[in-house]
């Protein structure tokens, strides 16, 4: 059976849907991301127009992550004043990373400048944590350690606070910086941020990976909600038809991620999404260099 | 989508006039008509998209030659394509070009009709495609229509094997012409065209516009003429099955 979408204007299968939000909505639920840098490319692979499938994600992930946040909630493994921070940072950098982003338009280089981005930050990142992950599980298999060279000069910076959620002293200045980072890459590369934000709490704000999951979850409901808003307003690219079954799935899938997420040590959770961020590193540059890409393509006008 | 399918105009040439014009061009031959008369078209919707059965008449007398070829064309809507080379991205505009071209014919049309005759009849789905007019000389005008085309083939906008024609008692044929789950509303024209020697012999028009109905229409004219109301809406929807879920799994 089929069911036809009414801004997207196509017609689709309601279980490939279910099934690709479950599979998003696992993995939100298991590492604390929102899943928008998988399920985009997914849906626009099943044949949903770009700029429908990446307004309708956020919609989709803002569901799943208030799903995934309320069983981190109930272990009071959400640390608010930290993702309440940190949002703030991320609200001011994605308004930075909008003019970043008209720059790049500007100078007819963004699509490269992202390729080029994605691969760097996610090829780093995945690497580091894959490298830290490791060595991790040969020892306790618990969080890494707290007393990194950059932790140590953080400690230093001034304007401290208590975040007792997540067993921290800490200046308010790293959340912020680390949230308005975030929210400019976020804007730059047109995702939720999560997979940076996650192994960003572990690594440079020390936060312990079980708090980290429900305060990204958390932040990222916030981020979401903003950016389903500004794309329904002002675009009108919101379907809330495809929303609404990925939904279903996605929710789904975050419950049984978060059930999944329990049963593992804080390093193999490290592991395995380190393997994630990787994985989409090379995929990325498979597409950038090795992929045929067509001659022609068709562009609708409005 | 329940698409509704109303018939708005009455196009049909009239075979009157058509065995007129065919008998000043091919005095010759026997003038056909492929009348699509007004009840003898049927239009057949359902949920995910939508199947046009039409009726027509055959022309008579009959021999090995003669047959019909029916299409669905429209709606016409500004395109460009886009060609990526080493050496930079180029654009090609077309002013207007049909959203859905399916067409299909009966074997013996397919076999003795050339491709001039079929442009010529209007069932050319390259030929549908008009560019701005400093492009029309272009000496990659067809190079840029044949893409076009390949690439609303790989859409499933351009049928060129969906379409079956069955011969009935009496001269009638069947056509059944399945309109894509995507096809865009709008207005639609459903041609038939009678051949006979590889000429056309008569032709016959009926427009259709294909609307939305029910929810999805109330979803997309809420979220084009209310958008702040639609985003609240989304958000809702949102929270709501989040909440839901995380109710569903504290139980």
């Amino acid at each position: 059976m089929l069911i036809h979408l009414p801004i997207a204007q196509v017609a689709v299968d309601p279980l490939i849907l279910v099934l690709i939000g479950m599979g998003v909505g696992f993995l939100s639920g298991l590492f604390g991301v929102g899943g928008g840098f998988l399920l985009t490319p997914l849906l626009i692979f099943y044949g949903i127009p770009a700029a429908v499938a990446v307004s309708t994600q956020a919609n989709q992930v803002m569901a799943t992550s208030i799903a995934g946040v309320s069983a981190h909630w109930r272990e009071r493994a959400v640390d608010v004043r930290l993702g309440t921070l940190m949002l703030l940072g991320g609200i001011a950098g994605s308004t930075v990373g909008v003019g970043v982003f008209s720059l790049l338009k500007y100078f007819g280089v963004v699509d490269t400048a992202i390729s080029i981005l994605y691969i760097v930050f996610l090829g780093v990142i995945g690497g580091l944590m894959a490298w830290e992950s490791v060595g991790a599980l040969g020892g306790t298999g618990g969080d890494p350690g707290r007393r990194t060279r950059l932790r140590v000069w953080m400690r230093g910076l001034p304007i401290k606070r208590r975040f007792p959620r997540s067993g921290l002293y800490i200046s308010i200045i790293p959340p912020l910086g680390v949230g308005f980072f975030v929210g400019l890459l976020a804007a730059v590369l047109g995702v939720g941020g999560g997979f940076i934000l996650a192994p960003a709490m572990v690594y440079l704000l020390g936060v312990p990976t079980r708090v980290m999951v429900g305060t990204s979850l958390f932040q990222i409901i916030f981020l979401t909600a903003y950016v389903t808003f500004l794309q329904a307003t002002f675009n009108g690219t919101v379907d809330l038809v495809l929303a609404f079954v990925l939904m279903v799935g996605g929710v789904i899938g975050a419950r049984a991620g978060v059930a999944a997420g329990r049963k593992l040590k804080a390093a193999q959770l490290r592991l395995m999404l380190a393997l994630l961020v990787l994985a989409m590193a090379g995929r990325l540059v498979y597409e950038l260099y090795v992929a045929p890409k067509p001659e022609y393509r068709l562009e609708e006008k409005a | 989508m329940k698409l509704a399918a109303l018939l708005l105009a009455l196009l049909a040439i009239a075979p009157a006039s058509a065995q007129s014009r065919q008998r000043t061009e091919t005095p010759t031959k026997t003038a056909m008509a492929a009348g699509l008369a007004e009840d003898t078209v049927e239009v057949k919707v359902n949920y995910s998209g939508a199947r046009i059965v039409l009726f027509a008449t055959a022309p008579t007398p009959e021999d090995a030659t003669s047959g019909l070829a029916v299409a669905l064309i429209g709606p016409g809507a500004p395109q460009d394509v886009i060609r990526s080379t080493p050496s930079g991205v180029q654009h090609f505009e077309f002013v207007s070009a049909p959203q859905v071209f399916a067409v299909g014919s009966e074997p013996q049309v397919a076999q003795s009709v050339s491709p001039e005759v079929m442009t010529e009849a209007g069932l050319n789905a390259s030929a549908a495609a008009l560019p701005r007019s400093d492009q029309l000389n272009s000496p990659d005008l067809e190079a840029w229509r044949t893409a076009f085309v390949n690439l609303k083939m790989e859409q499933g906008l351009y049928l060129f094997s969906d379409t079956t024609i069955e011969r009935l008692d009496g001269g009638l044929r069947r056509a059944r012409i399945i309109l894509p789950p995507n096809a865009p509303p709008g207005e639609y024209r459903v041609r038939a065209v009678a051949f006979r020697d590889g000429q056309k012999v008569g032709e016959s028009e009926k427009v259709l516009t294909l609307e939305r109905g029910g929810l999805d229409r109330t979803l997309y004219d809420l979220s084009r003429q209310h958008g702040l109301v639609y985003a609240f809406l989304a958000i809702l929807l949102g929270t709501a099955v989040g909440a839901v879920a995380a109710w569903m799994g504290r139980r």
